[in-house]
């Protein structure tokens, strides 16, 4: 079966350099060691032309953030990165960019974000490092006020901490799927909001074209379809910041072979949540959309790897509407809503013939995603 | 725990866990309920006026009749001034059409609607089990989608009825997004999001088969509040799949809108929202002319594709054939970057390979200029014209149909001689049919 990572092409030459035995078969290519992770890097680098070394001045050097989740995929997109700099800096004596590295503490804590961030360090000294908790997004960003709009604070309780305040914001989504879909958005809007407040003009995904691919479908299933030519694309986002995927044309399991074939100092540095989520059970209420296509990529990825790159492709394709930069942005996600067009009422699918449609949306305005989110309920009583 | 009542009438007991948001209602409430949506649907998107002939792609699915029952009632209900009639399409499949045709004939009777049945025999000469027999199994979704797809238009013209309904669904629709997210294909996407599509009228003649206009009233309507519906009316139809078509594509899509649905009821809905927002964001896209499809609503199609998969699906093997394609176009692209490349076959599938960035290898084919020039062959719409052996609306000098009978024509032998005995169906053609079979089945 092409493209599987058998080391079923025993024997077999490497088509590429010839010399060495293959120990896996990438998109029909048998593959030595060497070979494969000049691959990957190629495929990286390749995405980055815009990051060369330019001859400017050393304090005008560009900088980048590079979130990193001690997953599979940043902490490959870190290694790379720091090996290509260092070949830059041979080469010129000059690197065409810095790296920031920032970490974000999930509410639950369930990495020991710290420690591994220290580790990370030592294995990659020459960057900068950052961990912030998640609830600081209510702190960085300057219009908190319709954050902290979401869900009102519970009675008798005012001016909540930022993590209270985010402790109760989660508690009061209903499912799973919302506290993921949350979580996720505002995680990415302080990882925003850090590389904003450390002057860095481009933020690198570590994005793997399995990942995108679940992405699009993801965001489709929770009602963002508006909003998909920003989630996977490469430049500038609604947030005034540029996003970079450089793993896009590197699959999900192209990147754990990398890892599983790297040395082991790299190997030590992941910590996949927990690899045996995506097979839950299908029956459990802590199933996400987001779990289901990853679930769904994890599987099409085995067997038809181009479809999966063909899913991004085709959401590139998607164009954004030439009236959306003057559009009113969602208050969570912060995507700019065509046409003002907020909350899950007033289109076609909206069967409730207008009740309340305008004091049921609250005062916040949220896009059609993020309203099936946060709940209707306790916005409503907010409204008032 | 006591039975809790009804969340509408707070009256009855509630027997009925809503599908759509799981609110739980008795079945008075929900039949209500369900009507007064599509009631709701027809109205908002001004889908009839009134005195209207309105032709019900009938299959004698649970869609489709659902789709007539709820009319009759609406129309009685609301007084649109409708008049209904039913449009079933005989494909010729032996053991799934003959059945379901004749639950198509009792819901005639029960709705006392007028039944047209018109038959790819008659149209084409070919039925679905000739089609298959000559070409097998691979493929054959292909005629059948493009048949069909003339055949409702033609039925229309014939009965001289401007508008069609198919029974189309909430799950159908999410589904075709889904499927052509993965299969790459937008411009269909595009258009099979759209309530209302129509072919765009080539001509003032009023007798054209060409401008009829086609809706899907269901377009919002759950799958499973159908068949709920079905249940609780105890309407009477006719459940089964086609037994030729098990599409890897449409397979895989829709397992996943299951899987949606089950972690949040609403996903459907939201998919659906999320495709008709995607086709605003297609390039070039506009009015659309196909409608949604699925295998399990045989009253309708895709613009080409069979039963809304791509062409040249076969079971199962489909998604390795576009697999195998865009590996192609990928292994082309690397080994020599900055060339053009022609696409093999020219099929509708796993043609978009032209990337989305800079960044990458500006891979061009035929039509296909990076991003902003991205124009699939199927958008070409501007150039329609109609087809020189049938005259259908058509891009090309001969259409779809026609270029696929002459290649079937061409492999059947000339044959002229008629037995006069009867086979089972009243026509000299049946028993055609009958020598055409034994002697394919000799090649």
């Amino acid at each position: 079966m092409p493209g599987k990572h058998v080391a079923g092409a025993t024997a077999e030459p490497c088509r590429r350099c010839k010399d060495n035995i293959s120990v896996l078969v990438v998109r029909s290519e048998p593959l030595c060691h060497d070979c494969f992770a000049r691959y990957v890097h190629t495929k990286c680098i390749k995405r980055l032309e815009t990051f060369r070394v330019n001859f400017a001045a050393e304090d005008q050097r560009r900088r980048i953030l590079l979130p990193l989740s001690f997953g599979v995929a940043s902490t490959t997109l870190l290694h790379i990165l720091d090996l290509h700099l260092k070949t830059q800096r041979s080469k010129t004596g000059r690197t065409g960019f810095v790296i920031h590295v920032i970490s974000i503490q999930d509410p639950e804590e369930s990495l020991p974000t710290d420690r591994l961030l220290e580790k990370t360090r030592e294995n990659y000294p020459d960057h900068q490092y950052a961990s912030l908790p998640l609830h600081d997004v209510f702190r960085l960003i300057p219009d908190d006020a319709s954050l902290r709009d979401l869900v009102p604070e519970p009675t008798g309780k005012q001016n909540l901490a930022p993590g209270e305040y985010l402790a109760h914001l989660i508690d009061s989504l209903t499912s799973a799927t919302a506290r993921a879909d949350v979580l996720t958005t505002l995680r990415t809007r302080l990882i925003v909001e850090h590389a904003r407040l450390n002057g860095c003009e481009s933020i690198l995904w570590g994005d793997s074209t399995t990942r995108l691919a679940e992405k699009t479908l993801a965001e489709t299933a929770k009602g963002r379809g508006f909003s998909l030519p920003w989630q996977t694309a490469d430049g500038l986002t609604p947030f005034g910041m540029n996003f970079h995927y450089p793993l896009r044309d590197v699959l999900k399991k192209e990147l754990v072979a990398y890892i599983n074939m790297s040395e082991n100092k790299l190997a030590s540095l992941v910590h996949e949540s927990s690899p045996g989520a995506t097979q839950a059970s299908m029956s459990s209420k802590n199933t996400t959309i987001d779990d289901l296509m990853k679930q769904y990529f994890e599987s099409v990825e085995e067997n038809f790897p181009s479809i999966v790159s063909n899913v991004v492709r085709t959401a590139g394709k998607l164009e954004i509407a030439a009236s959306t930069t003057s559009d009113l942005h969602c208050s969570l996600c912060s995507m700019p809503v065509p046409g003002g067009r907020f909350g899950i009422h007033g289109w076609g699918g909206d069967q409730q013939d207008g009740i309340d449609v305008q004091s049921a949306e609250g005062s916040s305005r949220l896009c059609y995603g993020c309203t099936r989110s946060i709940p209707q309920a306790s916005r409503k009583a907010n409204g008032t | 725990m006591p039975p809790s009542p009804c969340a509408l009438c707070k009256v009855n007991r509630a027997l009925i866990l809503r599908p759509k948001d799981h609110s739980k209602l008795c079945k008075t409430c929900f039949i209500t309920v369900f009507e007064t949506e599509i009631h709701h649907t027809i109205i908002a998107n001004a889908l009839f006026h009134r005195g209207e002939k309105i032709a019900i792609g009938a299959s004698g699915g649970k869609d489709s009749t659902v789709l007539a029952s709820v009319l009759k009632t609406l129309n009685e209900r609301y007084d649109y001034g409708l008049d209904l009639i039913l449009l079933s399409i005989d494909e010729g499949i032996k053991g799934y059409r003959d059945d379901s045709l004749e639950t198509v004939k009792r819901n005639a009777e029960q709705y006392g609607m007028e039944l047209t049945i018109l038959g790819y025999e008659e149209l084409y000469g070919w039925t679905m089990d000739q089609v298959v027999a000559q070409v097998g199994k691979k493929g054959n979704c292909t005629y059948c989608g493009v048949f069909r797809r003339q055949a409702l238009d033609r039925g229309a013209s014939r009965l001289e009825v401007k508008h069609v309904v198919t029974g189309h669904n909430a799950d159908d629709v999410a589904e075709t997004v889904l499927m052509n997210l993965l299969r790459g294909d937008l411009p269909r996407l595009s258009r099979t999001t759209s309530i209302i599509t129509s072919t765009p009228s080539a001509s003032a003649n009023p007798s054209s088969n060409t401008n009829i206009k086609r809706s899907k009233p269901l377009k919002y309507a759950y799958e499973k509040e159908i068949v709920l519906y079905a249940h609780h009316k105890n309407l009477d139809y006719f459940s089964t799949e086609c037994i030729y078509s098990p599409e890897a594509f449409r397979g895989s899509a829709r397992a996943l809108i299951k899987n949606l649905e089950r972690v949040r009821p609403s996903a459907i809905l939201d998919v659906v929202r999320s495709g008709e927002d995607m086709a605003k964001l297609v390039p070039g896209s506009d009015e659309g002319c196909g409608g949604v499809c699925s295998s399990s609503v045989p009253a309708a199609e895709e613009e080409e594709g069979g039963c809304g998969s791509a062409q040249g699906r076969s079971s199962g093997g489909e998604m390795a054939s576009v697999e195998a394609q865009l590996r192609q176009n990928d292994a082309a692209s690397e080994h020599n970057l900055e060339t053009e490349i022609t696409t093999a076959g020219g099929n509708g599938s796993g043609k978009q390979h032209g990337r989305h960035d800079s960044g990458a290898a500006p891979l061009s084919t035929a039509g296909k200029k990076g991003k902003k020039g991205f124009t699939p062959r199927k958008a070409n719409k501007q150039v329609m014209g109609r087809c020189k052996k049938c005259g259908y609306l058509s891009s090309q000098d001969v259409c779809k149909a026609c270029v696929l009978l002459e290649g079937l024509n061409k492999a059947r032998p000339k044959n002229s001689i008629e037995v006069a005995y009867e086979v089972q169906d009243v026509s000299v053609n049946s028993i055609k049919d009958e020598l055409k079979k034994t002697s394919i089945g000799a090649d």
